[in-house]
């Protein structure tokens, strides 16, 4: 065996980054299924090995001066050349090591958080499926390994919303993922097969070299571009595809914030800026995803302000900021767009497992109820989950400020105004929908009984002290990047910029009424929470609450899930199934039938013939006798 | 084609363990139910052992035809007994070697009328190990129907559902198949001039018109086909599967109906290239109604074995789009696809059998919570749930991939039609997942034990082998394009 | 008047008057007399041809002295089959002999 790869310090890196999970998946699902510290123990054990090589490989890369492709043979048909490797760039980098940090601190988390669970192992062996699966999509070279891995991150998604399947609705959550983002898959792969059979071949730095106006059409630059957008919205919950992650929220809190935050839907934006040259080329395309981002921005914060469920917030505040990444990136802010990937994976994942906290404390979702229990009592979730609230609603001086504004900036160098205002309308939003949860746990409504019922509100008699430090650290870490990441975005900036060839609108500098303008709006979303939710004697129903129609419109989520059961339960269960199954049944089989019935029929028809009357028999001899009589007359 | 003769007759060595096993067990009194079986699974070691071994020692660098066995039959009628194996077969061979040692394994447990059932088995195996490896016309016609009526006492004794019917059903539409098959063979026999069944012979360019070619290709298309499960003549294949024993089952689904497909290839495709050519957008418009309707008629099933019998249908279809689309990609992808469908079925009805047997329902409606009760046997039907689906990492996604590029670039709108399908087999899958194992613990089948270790065996190997393929398709690939690229480059412009 | 012809058509008349006989009377003994009428046309013809068209050998009136002797062979086996099918169905009613209806 051929050991040379091994002296190079980079693949090696990678290597491990990517592979010491799958070597950790396969243990546990093979051997170690029945102790469940052990399994937790290599699973974390190798993601944390895989954070070292990323930080190792980061580091050591930091001024890249080209890109670094490491591929080895997987497949070769005919023409068909589909390698497996690694690309090592920034972006690339960067994302590693996003996935690698939020990955290791959240199955730390869940040591705590999934404790005494019976299937932890089982939990660990697919949370190393999924590092692995990320891990390996943040890295790949080309397209095809990876929409593999893309396809394996939501075999992961699966098992992980559904893992508590005895309830159905987790179960079905799981499936509804599946099925919804395979649906984008299809897209995807389509946009690919477009582009391989045209262009040649998927490695990604070929894409996004000035080959692909050569040999592209704009007309098939255009489709391909659509087509492979499919794949974010399926994968990143855009409009119309947005309401599995919502459902997502069946399974546990941690998944949640590792998956359905910080990277399995950041994958789909992740993409987007991974071939972002090849999108750049056609302008049409930008500007189809530049207004899905745009709906679904300002649609999903709108259902993130009337829900009770304090997940569904933060699910729906996720797709919201998905939407506004790619908004930026679309409208052409690249470094923009993947600063905000990383300021959010941060900020939402605090936020999730700040969350985690509440819920495993008082076993309920309802943000109401844990307010009335006293959940301000909590003191590290609750200090973190409004600091991650401001970083998300754009305050100053955290990094979720630093992100967006640079988002705003691209939008403001559009032409058209109409993007900056939905911005600036979702800054908001956004704002209001997560103050007033805030203000929910923070000022509760005590003026029920609820409120002589409320035990210590401190809670920490409720684990043992070890295990809520095990969920504490996390967070802590997470909050302290969430306070300094935005000062790193001129480094930031400087190291994305050696990977991409393609010039990206900045536009930040000439704008200064837009940061005052920005925290103004957010501020004021602030201020409305405020007043509606968190000062004394507040009557806590929003302002959108007041109007039951548009209420109920919200709460509904626009009512997209109705009409996609309909579309199912009419077109494809009642229309299309029932028909090809009726026709299975009565057309080919009543046709098979029918001809062995016909068969049947017809022999019971000819045997009338055998009448056993001897005389008729005798006739026929006779009749016979006398044609061939005749013949040996006419013919001789 | 190159020949390189055998050093030791491999082939005739698999088709002996088979033939060898059946006599052995006709002599075996009744009772002795335990050495029956031992019996059966030394010789369908044998037989698997060899035939993975054959798969692996093949020369890739030379190519042509391996471990040839060729003796003159029948002098005057040009009969020879001709063994050899190429980029086609071999996949072929080490699929039934494989699906034909599990099921064995499977069928443990069986205790009624033992001696006859593997009996048959032996018999129906050595027909198909027969028509796989034979490259003379004649015995290939032979073997074809020794693998078919086994089919009719199998499914009759010791079915299921409907087995008289499914039986009788399965039985006359696949001789009704071989009713066509046999006058094509006569025909290219008589209108060759040679006087030989020799494939190597009959597949020389020039030796066949093109409407010759044209006539024989649909005859055999059609023959071959309705045992591929060619829509529509497809309705045989669910009725049947759910009729059989699991077993049956698993070498039906799993080797039988690529029996079809690999007829076509080897008798259609090989000695009528131009036909093939010229049926190619009827044969690529088949596969794709075939896809999206076993795909959609699979959603309103309630019975287990339903579901993966209309999904194989679903598969099947992408074999043949593989084939359609006349390229080394497609042949390739085709070839692949019959190898991985054929462990992913075999692992599916393993799965169900066992728990039909323990459970005495395969109606979705009654199961259900089983995962609690039978952890083990449901990570094996779920695993091959997601084989099915196309997840990558398993042997499927890289057959579908293959065959999905290679009809995109023929037929676009076919090929765009079948990855479509792909959402509603996801749908439908998933659904049938979560109704049976998934969902409250099911407090009335609370009692039933998980698979033990030793009946875990052959699902364990099963699930190997998909994985196997899954990570490392080149294993595949590389050994099927010794065979599709010098075809390809061989055809007619 | 005497000429083969006359012959021919007495021959024929005999033979088809014994075919219509053979196939309408349903009694077996009836069918019986048809077929000696039958064998009787036959024997006329052998006679005619024999007389009017190749007088020398005698063979036509050999053959006729052959077929009455056959015929009553072949009487006396009829005769032995009719008793033993009216032993079954009672009856010398070719109709009720049907147990080979399909």
């Amino acid at each position: 065996m051929n050991l040379a790869w091994t002296q190079d310090p980079n693949l090696l890196a990678a290597a491990l980054s990517a592979f010491t999970p799958f070597a950790s998946f396969a243990l546990i699902m093979l051997f170690t299924r029945s102790h469940a510290r052990l399994s937790a123990g290599i699973s974390i054990a190798a993601v944390g090995i895989s954070l070292a090589s990323a930080v190792f490989l980061l580091v050591r890369n930091w001024s890249l001066p080209a890109p670094i492709q490491i591929t080895g043979r997987w497949l070769i048909s005919g023409d068909i050349h589909i390698p497996i490797g690694f690309l090592l760039d920034p972006l690339s980098l960067l994302m590693l090591t996003i996935v690698a940090t939020i990955s290791c601190l959240v199955q730390v988390y869940s040591l705590a958080y999934m404790a005494g669970d019976p299937g932890f192992s089982r939990y660990y062996a697919f949370q190393s499926l999924f590092a692995w699966a990320m891990l390996t999509l943040s890295i790949s070279p080309t397209m095809i390994q990876l929409y593999i891995f893309w396809e394996l991150v939501g075999l992961a998604s699966y098992l992980l919303i559904g893992f508590w399947y005895e309830k159905f609705s987790a179960s079905e959550a799981g499936k509804k993922a599946f099925v919804m983002t395979r649906l984008g898959d299809i897209a995807f792969f389509l946009g690919l097969l477009l582009v391989l059979l045209h262009f040649g071949n998927l490695n990604i730095l070929d894409m996004n070299g000035p080959q692909a106006t050569e040999r592209l059409s704009p007309v098939l630059l255009t489709v391909s571009a659509l087509l492979i957008f499919g794949g974010v919205m399926g994968k990143s919950a855009q409009f119309p595809l947005l309401t599995w992650l919502p459902d997502a929220m069946e399974g546990p809190t941690p998944v949640s914030a590792l998956l359905h935050s910080a990277t399995m839907v950041a994958a789909g934006v992740y993409m987007f800026a991974r071939i972002f040259p090849f999108f750049s080329h056609s302008g049409n395309a930008m500007t189809v995803c530049l207004s899905i981002g745009t709906i679904t921005m300002l649609l999903s914060s709108t259902m993130a302000m009337v829900t009770r469920d304090i997940k569904q917030v933060w699910a729906y505040s996720t797709i919201s900021q998905l939407g506004f990444m790619v908004m930026g990136l679309a409208a052409g802010g690249y470094a923009a767009g993947v600063f905000h990937l990383t300021t959010h994976a941060g900020f939402k994942a605090l936020l999730f497992l700040c969350s985690g906290v509440f819920i495993h404390h008082y076993e309920t979702n309802d943000m109401f109820v844990i307010g009335r229990h006293g959940g301000r009592g909590l003191l590290i979730p609750m200090i973190c989950m409004t600091l991650a609230s401001a970083a998300l609603s754009g305050l100053p001086p955290l990094s979720g400020f630093f992100s967006k504004e640079a988002i705003m900036g691209v939008l403001a160098g559009q032409r058209n105004p109409i993007w900056l205002a939905a911005g600036l309308m979702g800054a908001f939003l956004t704002a209001y929908y997560s103050f007033r949860l805030i203000f929910i746990i923070l000022r509760p409504n005590l003026s029920e009984k609820v409120r002589a019922e409320t035990h210590g509100g401190h809670g920490k008699g409720h684990h043992a002290a070890g295990l809520y430090w095990v969920m504490a650290w996390p967070l802590i870490i997470l909050a302290a990047v969430t306070l300094v990441l935005g000062f790193f975005q001129g480094p930031l900036e400087v190291f994305l910029s050696g990977s991409q060839t393609v010039s990206e609108s900045h536009g930040t500098g000439h704008h200064a009424w837009l940061p005052i303008a920005a925290v103004g709006l957010a501020l004021a979303g602030t201020g409305l929470a405020w007043l509606e939710f968190g000062r004394n004697g507040a009557a806590q129903v929003g302002f959108v609450e007041r109007l039951p129609a548009l209420r109920a419109l919200f709460a509904n989520r626009w009512y997209l899930d109705h009409l996609y059961r309909r579309l199912l339960d009419y077109v494809i269960y009642g229309t299309i199934s029932n028909l090809f199954t009726r026709n299975d049944r009565r057309v080919i089989d009543g046709a098979i039938d029918g001809m062995c019935r016909a068969t049947i029929g017809s022999g019971r028809l000819l045997s009338f013939v055998q009448s056993g009357m001897l005389q008729y028999n005798l006739m026929v001899m006779f009749a016979a006798l006398a044609l061939v009589a005749l013949g040996f007359y006419f013919l001789g | 084609m190159s020949m390189e003769f055998a050093t030791f007759p491999y082939l005739t060595a698999i088709l002996l363990s088979c033939i060898a096993g059946l006599l052995v067990i006709l002599f075996i009194p009744d009772e002795r139910q335990m050495l029956i079986k031992q019996v059966s699974l030394v010789s369908s070691g044998i037989a698997m052992v060899l035939s993975v071994y054959l798969f692996f020692a093949y020369d890739k660098g030379k190519g042509g035809l391996q471990f040839v066995e060729k003796v003159l039959w029948v002098d005057s009628l040009g009969i020879y007994y001709f063994n050899a194996v190429d980029g086609f077969s071999l996949p072929m061979l080490a699929l039934t070697g494989i699906v034909l040692f599990t099921g064995v394994l499977t069928m443990w447990e069986l205790t009624h009328r033992v001696k006859e059932f593997f009996a048959f088995t032996f018999l129906l195996v050595a027909g198909v190990f027969g028509v796989f490896m034979a490259m003379d016309l004649f015995f290939l016609f032979v073997w074809y129907d020794v693998s078919l009526f086994p089919m009719y006492p199998l499914i009759a004794i010791w079915g299921s559902t409907r087995k008289e019917y499914g039986a009788m059903k399965l039985t006359l539409y696949l001789l009704a198949g071989s009713a066509l098959i046999l006058p094509g063979i006569l025909y290219l026999f008589v209108k060759s001039g040679l006087n030989t069944f020799d494939v190597t012979a009959l597949m020389q360019p020039g030796v066949f018109t093109p409407f010759q070619q044209k006539f024989a290709f649909l005859l055999f298309y059609l023959g071959f086909g309705i045992l591929a499960g060619v829509w529509p003549f497809h309705t045989w294949s669910p009725v049947g599967h759910v009729a059989a024993p699991t077993a049956v089952s698993m070498i039906h689904a799993g080797v039988l109906m690529k029996l079809g497909a690999f007829g076509v290839l080897r008798v259609g495709i090989f000695l009528c290239p131009e036909g093939w050519q010229y049926w190619s957008q009827l044969m690529a418009l088949l596969a794709t109604c075939g896809i999206v309707y076993g795909a959609f008629v699979g959603l309103a099933q309630t019975d287990l074995k339903y579901v993966i019998g209309y999904s194989s249908v679903s598969h099947m279809g992408i074999v043949g789009l593989g084939l359609a689309t006349v390229t080394v990609d497609g042949l390739n992808g085709a070839v692949f696809q019959m190898f991985a469908h054929g462990v992913m079925t075999a692992l599916l009805f393993s799965s169900v059998g066992y728990i039909y047997e323990r459970t005495h329902t395969k109606m979705i409606p009654e199961l259900g919570g089983l995962s609690k009760v039978m952890p083990m046997a449901s990570s094996y039907f779920i695993i091959a749930a997601l084989a099915g689906i196309g997840v990558p990492c398993l042997a499927s996604f890289w057959a579908e991939l293959l065959v999905f590029i290679a009809s995109f670039r023929v037929y676009p709108v076919r090929g765009a039609l079948a990855i479509c399908a792909l959402v509603v087999s996801a749908l439908f899958m998933l659904r049938v997942v979560q109704r049976t194992f998934y969902g409250q613990k099911n407090e009335r089948l609370a009692h039933l034990k998980d698979v033990s270790f030793g009946l875990g065996i052959p699902r364990m190997i099963l699930v190997g082998v998909i994985v196997l393929f899954g990570l490392f398709p080149a294993l595949m690939v590389d050994l099927v394009q010794t065979a599709s690229l010098p075809l390809i480059q061989g055809l007619p412009r | 008047m005497n000429s083969l012809t006359t012959y021919l058509f007495i021959a024929a008349a005999l033979f088809i008057i014994g075919i219509f006989g053979l196939l309408q009377r349903r009694s077996l003994i009836g069918m019986l007399i048809a077929i000696e009428l039958m064998l009787n046309g036959a024997s006329v013809n052998f006679m005619a041809f024999n007389r009017f068209l190749a007088p020398d050998p005698i063979i036509g009136q050999v053959y006729t002295l052959f077929i009455m002797g056959f015929a009553a062979a072949e009487t006396a086996i009829a005769l032995s089959i009719i008793i033993a099918v009216f032993r079954r169905i009672h009856s010398i009613n070719i109709e009720q002999a049907r147990d080979l209806r399909g």
